[in-house]
């Protein structure tokens, strides 16, 4: 049992890096979509080079790149800052295209009404357009957050006492063996499926109230 | 109708052209509507009803001619600010084929949504508004639904009042019953007729012949990417002058 205590300990800096980078790419995806989607080539081109690299260059090296390699002066990223960013990031480019999808799976029809009516169009994409892909997005959405509970793991190359790193520690100075290994694997267990319910749940309702 | 001798042009096209790569879909066409007329377009598939009706109001950029809507113009060819489309854009409401309502919005909200967005009227004022609109077609009970709880007709009806909601100077109607059972069809035609006999300007795309004939004031024929006919509906029903149109109405009226 003290191997589970001693994994359990690093429950919430796993959940912290999960959650605070799936906000941060939820965020980050919209500038990036738009950009994506924009008639000026200039920024078209600028955003999908920042997709390409997050989303082609392995996450753990990013995480080395922004832990190691950003030092501004006496400027430092704490480890769960840069694991957090890193993460973020790469989080930003996978969401943009997740809304790209979004986006296009909504009827061309729905800009053409919007137009019919003369909104503009800003406000035809954030009023009428934009609520529909989000609805659209959030079952892979959430298959994202999912394996980013996952993900989050790569924070242990960088010395974050998360889940994996103390279940390394603890294999190893306490001669846990592939014991404190099964025990971290069923503690992601039951922390991503409870979220794979939730998800579920969220989409079926959300379905209820659009489906045609 | 009290028609006076010189009508006010509502709608004026002129040379206005339009194509996709090599396929030309309409070659300088022409057409006027007057104020408070009803004008039918029918003719075979691919004959560019539908695009023609879209350029009206912008949502197909024509490759040439000019667009005038209550004495606002918009030529092709030249950069026209999408201001200066938007305002065309406000003369004319539209009606689609599919509807296109919101599927996250309310009956309401859908009605209301634009007329406080883009004519900055105030939520209560909006909504009141929404609400006589809706009653106008028969849907008042419907205000706090969504679309997806509504039948294609109701559908359609809810798409007539988010239309007029905007104050239209002219209606285009974009083959507004073909994706509906020929019985819930009706209770849209009966909305239409309604507006028309209160003297809205409109300018249908059918195939409801009935409606066209009976309904419309002047009946335009479009084939092969012309308009080869233009008047009377009666008198072009029973005694068509161009050879397309005989073959076209045999096939639809005479089956």
């Amino acid at each position: 049992m003290e191997h589970l205590q001693a994994v359990i300990l690093g429950v919430p800096l796993t959940l912290l890096i999960t959650f605070s980078s799936l906000l941060i790419g939820a965020v980050g995806g919209v500038p990036l979509v738009l950009g994506l989607r924009s008639r000026q080539i200039v920024l078209q081109v600028i955003c999908r080079t920042l997709v390409d690299l997050l989303r082609g260059i392995p996450a753990v090296v990013w995480l080395f790149v922004i832990y190691f390699g950003v030092s501004i002066g006496a400027f430092q990223f704490e480890a769960t800052t840069a694991a957090i960013v890193g993460l973020g990031l790469v989080s930003a480019a996978y969401m943009a295209e997740i809304y790209r999808g979004g986006i296009s799976a909504v009827h061309s029809g729905q800009w053409e009404a919007g137009s019919a009516l003369g909104v503009g169009r800003w406000a035809t994409f954030s009023r009428i357009i934009g609520p529909q892909a989000f609805r659209v997005s959030v079952p892979s959405m959430t298959s994202y957050g999912i394996s980013l509970i996952k993900d989050s793991s790569l924070a242990s190359t960088i010395g974050v006492t998360e889940i994996v790193f103390l279940t390394t520690q603890d294999a190893r100075s306490n001669a846990g063996g592939l014991t404190v290994y099964i025990i971290a694997a069923l503690v992601y267990l039951a922390l991503s499926i409870p979220l794979a319910l939730l998800a579920r749940r969220v989409d079926s309702v959300l379905r209820k109230k659009v489906s045609r | 109708m009290a028609v006076s001798t010189l009508p006010k042009q509502m709608v004026s096209l002129r040379g206005v052209s339009k194509s996709y790569g090599d396929k030309v879909v309409f070659r300088s066409v022409d057409l006027d509507v007057a104020a408070g007329e009803v004008t039918a377009m029918i003719g075979p598939s691919g004959a560019g009803k539908s695009t023609l009706l879209r350029c009206i109001n912008m949502l197909e950029h024509p490759d040439a001619g000019e667009i005038t809507i209550g004495g606002k113009t918009i030529a092709a060819g030249k950069s026209t600010s999408l201001k200066e489309i938007e305002a065309l854009r406000r003369k004319a409401g539209m009606v689609f084929q599919h509807f296109n309502l919101f599927p996250h919005m309310s009956v309401l909200q859908n009605v209301s949504f634009a007329q406080q967005r883009v004519l900055k009227r105030s939520k209560a004022e909006a909504d009141k508004r929404s609400r006589a609109l809706l009653d106008r077609v028969g849907l008042a009970d419907f205000a706090d639904s969504y679309p997806a709880r509504c039948s294609g007709g109701q559908q359609q009806r809810i798409a007539i009042a988010r239309a007029l909601a905007m104050d239209p100077e002219v209606m285009l109607f974009d083959e507004p019953t073909s994706a509906l059972d020929p019985e819930v069809g009706l209770e849209v035609l009966a909305v239409m007729k309604e507006l028309a006999k209160e003297g809205m300007t409109m300018i249908v795309v059918t195939h409801e012949m009935a409606f066209a004939r009976d309904v419309s004031d002047r009946l335009v024929v479009m084939a092969d990417g012309a308009i080869i006919e233009q008047g009377d509906p009666h008198k072009i029903m029973s005694d068509p002058e161009h050879p397309r149109t005989k073959l076209f109405l045999r096939a639809v009226v005479g089956r």
